[in-house]
């Protein structure tokens, strides 16, 4: 320890630097004769300065770049390199940087007196000249940047590269006029052997012929044709027949295929060809590129996958830790999407468990977690068990992740994971990871009802002996909600008030609460024990002598309403009550609250307005976000473009969160509008649906929101056109009914967009009277025009034209269907609700076919979990088998009403899927709406 | 371990000989100072340059004294930044463009408002018209009229009318520049 002290104290001693002595020192650049060693050390340390994060005032910045210039007068080449180091890094903070721009333009031309040694500094001079250059002026460095980039120095035409792809934002139009240069540039590095990069050969390979000016060139011909498909395709193609032989340059090429693979279907099957071609390419890291690039192809099917999974099997018994740590993590992230394609490397992965690298061991674990059955389960878990001792709490804390997924996945395990947590709980471990543990108990508490029992066995033993004040009293909260339930609350009753006996005052007071709801709370639809109550009071009334006023007052409280004659009602609000505040919109309207002008406050804050989520919906989200959150791969490749929409089978699932977080963005986009106010609180929206393809002149998605008893239609229409601007632009839309007949719907009114611009998107809003009396769910067929009056932009003005004339666009039809008056929900047991609402409802079963479009029963259980906006149950919406599945749904209408389904499937892949759905719904008519919503 | 004698040579040299000195070159866009000081340098003259972004540096070797020549852009936008490079020179060479009697009004107006910093007092200052050569050129009697010269008072005022083109009268102001080293 004293050693490492020491060390610091030294480094501080060698780099005694502060910006005012260095700035009191530049006036050294302006002495005369230079001393080009004395201003280089200067200049070392000014770049160390801003390399640790100082910062020059512009003031000081711009003193120092003059100070700097004057040393353009001294020819000694390293000099100068230090010179253009600085340069670049003040260009952005000193002002009028353009000053050096002629003398930089002379180094980069080259030639002349010493042209050998200016050789060495013409890169450094070029990458300065692309920061100090602005926008106006770039044509006039064009022709030296054109003929640097086809300069024969690597380093010389790299620079000149990178160059030209930071300019690209600033000057579009020029830079794309050197396409042909560095097409050239990316065809010229190849008469250069490839370098035999792995991931661990040394940077200093690099430099002379390695072919990086192909990396780089690659790299500016994306830039430049991103937004040309066509030309994309081309490029991948013409460089993919072996002319770019830089692993890096290659790499980029895998990417770009991926990326177009993914954006246009039609192309996914040459640019497939290209990346399993890939596969074979001599060096490694582009193996890993492409096989990864192939795992993380949307809906992959498993013959294409299969190559890349060979490779990978192949690197997993390599001898370099490296490769075996990159086969392993891509891998792993697969197994996340198609655990069922990993298996095949089962082997081979159990093997690495007993690698001396840890990283390799817990990544080979949690692969084997995922791709294992769930009779491999109990072999895994005893494995683990073994390892856990002699891991850092990192990786103990993704395994006991892993483990919490595979709980919610196969709740018929519980068991077993329950004494492996428990196991672990009691090992040595920071607070990090005993959160982890415990959270992962709470989860299984939350949505596997038969392990509650035990599991709040384990969590009592745990904060009998927990040093975490924090962890105690989440789980004495818990002990409070989940004790009453059980068929023994009188157990729990003694650990807790241990607690209250030997605790610290935080964990007293949470205890204090706790058995508080042990004296109102017990199994639904029974009263209290009077015993227990009695017991109760009497622990209750000792806390009143506590010496911590929380732990007094909360004891007081909960006493006095437990008591209370005819107080079950105020108990049942105040201690038993489990729904809280939407939490997002409440903080919204806080700050609303908060930061509104002076009359606002003159009114109290108004709580109704809140929405309330009760804990069935809560669960719902929150278990969804779990699963999501641990199973999808959480390192996704950079892709060089937009980031790609999510795939893999937990789309159902991100569905319902994503809902969620847009419906409280949505509340506060209506709360904005006026005309909406009357309606009440909007009780559902549903996602987004396109209307055009998203390339044509005008962009325009749907979304539906519902009220109490109106329907109100959101159009969000985007303007693409550069040279036109819309102007009251609204939508005709008429409802009908497709099974003919009456619609109870009747149009209240329109809000039209005033004006639409270039690129600029307006919300437009029809609403609808649902003319039935409440339960009355209309359902319908939109058919949508657009009606605008478009203006014609006058180019040589920019100001739009007087005169405009009048059109109208048709845009695709929308459903209103069942499901948009379901909202998904969560419940623990899926028998019990369906045989309760079985009794107190009806029921309709129907059978389709959902054709040979759907590909598969998860792409069918996604779709369905979608159509009908229904929660999946029991981890139902993963299929385990491919030719028949049992989805299990369960959700709530906007009135409250609950809606249970139970989808068989059955898929061959002659006639795709067959369905037979079963809709039980406690409200009349629900059950066929529902089932309508599928044809 | 040449190098290192060089240095040492190099060294006495500039103890005994060599003398170094700092010029700079300003005026209007478009006058001729990188022209001028290409030429000086021992260049060809060449009609089609490009304007100047910022600053050339070059040295010009004459006998024993080497002339480090800070030519700056003349255009508006770098003329705030001449006082910058005049601090502290042995001197400023104005130069003018004798055949635009336009412009000679602002190219007045600026040299004035430069030589009033009171850092720049004492400095030099040699104001060359060039472009002799063209037909309707003005005598340097009137440009020493028009670019009011008779006012400056606290310090040393030449003016010459010059050729670039022509390597008209350049001696005379090298060796003007190199009598100015030896203070």
């Amino acid at each position: 320890m004293s050693y490492s002290k020491k060390d610091e104290d030294a480094d501080q001693a060698i780099f005694k630097v502060d910006r005012t002595s260095v700035f009191q020192e530049a006036r050294l650049f302006n002495t005369s004769p230079i001393s080009p060693r004395k201003c280089r050390i200067l200049l070392t340390k000014i770049t160390y300065l801003l390399h640790t994060g100082e910062r020059f005032p512009t003031s000081e910045a711009t003193s120092l770049f003059f100070g700097i210039t004057k040393l353009f007068q001294h020819r000694d080449a390293s000099l100068r390199q230090m010179v253009y180091l600085v340069i670049k890094e003040l260009a952005d903070t000193a002002e009028d940087v353009i000053m050096v721009t002629s003398s930089v333009m002379k180094d980069v031309a080259g030639g002349g007196r010493g042209a050998g040694e200016q050789e060495v500094y013409r890169a450094n001079a070029i990458r300065a000249l692309c920061r100090i250059i602005d926008g106006t002026t770039v044509q006039a460095i064009e022709r030296l940047l054109k003929t640097a980039i086809v300069d024969k120095n690597p380093s010389v035409s790299s620079a000149a590269l990178v160059s030209a792809y930071h300019l690209l934002p600033t000057a579009r139009d020029v830079v794309r006029r050197w396409a042909n240069e560095t097409q050239e540039a990316a065809l010229s590095g190849s008469k250069s052997g490839g370098f035999s990069l792995g991931f661990g050969s040394s940077a200093a390979s690099v430099p002379q012929g390695s072919g990086m000016t192909q990396y780089h060139a690659i790299g500016l011909l994306y830039q430049m044709r991103s937004h040309d498909r066509m030309a994309l395709v081309k490029m991948v193609q013409q460089f993919a027949n072996g002319t770019v032989k830089n692993p890096a340059a290659v790499i980029m090429l895998v990417r770009l295929a991926a990326k177009i693979a993914d954006e246009d279907p039609s192309l996914r099957k040459p640019m497939y060809a290209l990346l399993e071609g890939w596969l074979r390419h001599k060096a490694e890291m582009v193996n890993f590129e492409a096989a990864k690039a192939i795992c993380e192809l949307r809906d992959v099917t498993d013959a294409e996958v299969a190559p890349a999974i060979n490779v990978l099997q192949l690197y997993l018994t390599s001898p370099r830790a490296v490769a075996k740590f990159t086969a392993i993590r891509i891998l792993h992230n697969f197994a996340s999407i198609r655990p069922s394609a990993v298996n095949v490397c089962n082997m081979d992965i159990e093997t690495l468990l007993n690698n001396s690298n840890r990283s390799i061991a817990t990544f080979a674990i949690t692969t084997l977690l995922k791709t294992g059955n769930e009779t491999s389960v109990d072999r895994l878990i005893g494995k683990i068990s073994g390892l856990m001792a002699d891991i850092t709490d990192e990786f103990k804390i993704t395994i006991v992740e892993a483990i919490r997924t595979l709980c919610l996945k196969f709740p018929s395990k519980q068991a077993a994971m329950l004494t492996f947590l428990s196991g672990v709980l009691r090992d040595e471990g920071g607070y990090e990871f005993k959160k982890t543990v415990v959270e992962s108990m709470f989860d299984l508490i939350k949505f596997v009802p038969e392990s509650r029992e035990e599991a709040l066995a384990h969590l009592c033993e745990f904060i009998e002996d927990c040093e975490f004040t924090k962890l105690a009293v989440r789980i004495l909260h818990l002990l409070g909600t989940e004790g009453p339930k059980t068929t023994q609350p009188t157990k729990y009753i003694r650990y807790i008030y241990n607690r209250v006996v030997l605790e610290n005052a935080v964990v007293r007071a949470a205890a204090v609460t706790a058995l508080a709801k042990f004296g109102v709370a017990s199994k639904e639809g029974e009263k209290v024990d009077p015993e227990v109550k009695k017991s109760v009071v009497v622990l209750l009334t000792r806390c009143l002598d506590d010496p911590d006023d929380e732990v007094r007052d909360r004891a007081a409280l909960n006493l006095r309403l437990i008591q209370q004659e005819d107080g079950e009602e105020v108990a049942e609000r105040f201690i038993k009550n489990e729904s809280s505040f939407s939490l997002p919109i409440f903080e919204h309207q806080l700050v609303m609250y908060v930061t509104g002008d002076a009359s606002t406050f003159s009114q109290p804050f108004d709580l109704s307005s809140i929405p309330i989520v009760t804990r069935a919906e809560a669960d719902a989200e929150d278990r969804s976000f779990k699963l999501r959150s641990t199973t999808m791969p959480t390192l996704k490749a950079p892709t060089s473009g937009a980031p790609r929409p999510s795939a893999g089978p937990s789309a159902a699932a991100e569905a319902v969160t994503s809902a969620a977080a847009a419906s409280a963005k949505y509340i506060q986009q209506l709360a904005a509008v006026p005309e909406l106010k009357p309606y009440g609180p909007v009780l559902k929206s549903s996602r987004e649906v396109e209307l055009t393809e998203s390339e044509t002149e005008y962009v325009v998605v749907a979304v539906k929101h519902i009220f109490k008893e109106h329907i109100v239609l959101q159009f969000n229409v985007k303007n693409t056109l550069t040279d036109t601007v819309l102007e009251d632009v609204s939508m005709i839309t008429t409802p009908s009914d497709p099974e003919g007949g009456g619609v109870g719907l009747e149009e209240d009114f329109i809000i039209p967009a005033p004006k639409l611009g270039n690129d600029e998107e307006g919300t437009i809003y029809v609403a609808f009277k649902r003319t039935g009396e409440e339960s009355n769910y209309a359902t319908a067929t939109f058919t949508n025009v657009l009606k605008f009056t478009s203006k014609e932009i006058d180019p040589s003005t920019g100001e739009p034209e007087d005169q405009g004339f009048e059109d109208e666009y048709q845009v695709e039809d929308l459903e209103l269907t069942g499901g948009d008056y379901v909202v998904p929900n969560f419940t623990g047991s899926f028998g019990n609700v369906w045989e309760q609402v079985g009794a107190a409802g009806e029921e309709v079963t129907e059978t389709f076919s959902l054709g040979t479009g759907v590909k598969g029963i998860q792409e069918a259980c996604e779709l369905l979990s979608q159509t009908l906006s229904l929660q999946a149950l029991e981890g139902s919406d993963v299929a385990v088998s491919t030719s028949t599945h049992n989805l299990k749904l369960f959700g709530k209408t906007i009135s409250g009403g609950r809606v249970v389904a139970e989808v068989k499937m059955a898929y061959s892949s002659k006639t795709g899927v067959a369905l037979k759905i079963t809709v039980r719904a406690e409200e009349e008519g629900v059950a066929a709406l529902i089932v309508g919503s599928v044809a | 371990m040449s190098g290192f004698f060089r240095r040492i040579y190099e060294y006495l040299l500039s103890l005994f000989w060599l003398t170094e000195m700092d010029i700079t070159m300003i005026g209007l866009q478009n006058a001729g100072k990188t022209s001028l000081l290409r030429v000086l340098a021992g260049g060809e003259f060449t009609i089609d340059s490009i304007p100047t972004v910022g600053f050339n540096m070059k040295r010009v070797q004459k006998g024993h004294v080497t002339l480090k020549c800070w030519d700056l852009g003349g255009q508006p936008r770098f003329r705030s930044m001449w006082e910058r490079y005049c601090r502290g020179v042995n001197a400023i060479v104005f130069i003018v463009d004798s055949a635009d009697t336009e412009s000679l009004p602002i190219a007045q107006e600026e040299l004035h408002n430069l030589l009033q910093k009171p850092i720049l007092d004492g400095i030099p200052l040699l104001v060359l018209g060039n472009k002799s050569d063209l037909p309707d050129k003005i005598g340097v009697d009137d440009l020493i009229e028009a670019m009011n010269l008779k006012d400056i008072t606290n310090r040393e005022v030449s003016c010459y009318a010059i050729s670039a083109k022509e390597e008209t009268n350049l001696d005379a102001v090298l060796n003007w520049l190199i009598a100015r080293a030896k203070k």
